[in-house]
């Protein structure tokens, strides 16, 4: 990819990212119940949904490794565990200081602000468990099993609120809210969206670019440094 | 009659009044988030790569 198409898509993608911040704070009327207060919708829930998108290709990746290792997945695994974590913790920020003019308080142990928060801590811990493993190979295969653990905490997160009907609103459909208000809710998701790809493209780059330096040969698999040490 | 009217009316404008302070606190936690990951992600850039 060459430099002029990325600062293109780095451009396109803050465009988006403006665009659908006066969309969400000027365009989409308040809601009937909430007021004003619903606008924090249009970051919070993109911010869920990218969080989430990112635990589920940490996962497959992760098993995309044990099945066939290579540096460019572990990198791979490596960004989306990161990015995901900073979506998540926007995410439960912005649900937390929405909860509080809503909910009265800002944080209750609801069953999905709990597995999020579970969630995130776990991915806490993965990239702690990178950052403590100095073999390039061991750190490869416990954190791609770390991983496979972790995201079956990803479900639990979605369908928690469908599970345990409790404090925290169900997911709405666009039948059931403005128009306007789904427009402004899309047009984020497309914004965070753009966003994700240029962070997980910057960020895998930069695991790659670790990964080449601390393995002996810069094209060898992870396993091979065995085979040319023998 | 008069208290349904008020409910009507209460509604129709939004039972919460107000609370930008609350907007204006959750995009800035947004942007800044952003906005720093995006630094953080840039310092850490291969140096090979800038050139």
């Amino acid at each position: 990819m060459s430099k002029s198409v990325r600062i293109g898509f780095v451009l396109f993608a803050v465009a988006l990212l403006v665009s659908g911040a006066w969309i969400g704070l000027a365009w989409a009327p308040p809601d009937r119940e909430m007021g004003h207060v619903q606008r924090i919708m249009y970051m919070h829930v993109p911010a869920a949904w990218m969080a989430l998108l990112a635990a589920t290709l940490n996962f497959g990746t992760c098993v995309s490794y044990l099945w066939k290792a290579s540096w460019k997945k572990d990198a791979f695994a490596e960004a989306t565990a990161e990015v995901g974590l900073c979506f998540g913790t926007i995410a439960i920020l912005l649900g937390a200081i929405w909860g509080r003019p809503t909910w009265g308080v800002y944080w209750a142990w609801d069953p999905r602000l709990t597995t999020m928060a579970i969630l995130l801590v776990a991915y806490a811990g993965y990239l702690a468990l990178r950052r403590f493993v100095d073999d390039p190979d061991r750190r490869a295969v416990w954190s791609a099993v770390v991983g496979i653990i972790v995201a079956v905490d990803v479900p639990v997160v979605y369908f928690s609120v469908k599970w345990w009907k409790s404090l925290h609103q169900v997911q709405s459909t666009p039948k059931t809210v403005d128009p306007q208000m789904v427009i402004a809710l899309r047009w984020n998701a497309f914004a965070f969206l753009a966003v994700l790809i240029v962070f997980l493209v910057a960020r895998y780059r930069i695991a790659l670019a670790a990964r080449m330096r601390e393995t002996t040969v810069p094209d060898a698999s992870p396993g091979a440094r065995e085979v040319v040490a023998s | 009659m008069n208290t349904l009217s008020l409910v009507l009316a209460a509604v129709g404008e939004g039972r919460i009044r107000g609370g930008w302070e609350y907007v204006w606190t959750a995009y800035g936690i947004a942007w800044t988030g952003i906005a720093l990951y995006a630094l953080s992600l840039w310092v850490r850039w291969p140096r090979e790569e800038r050139k």
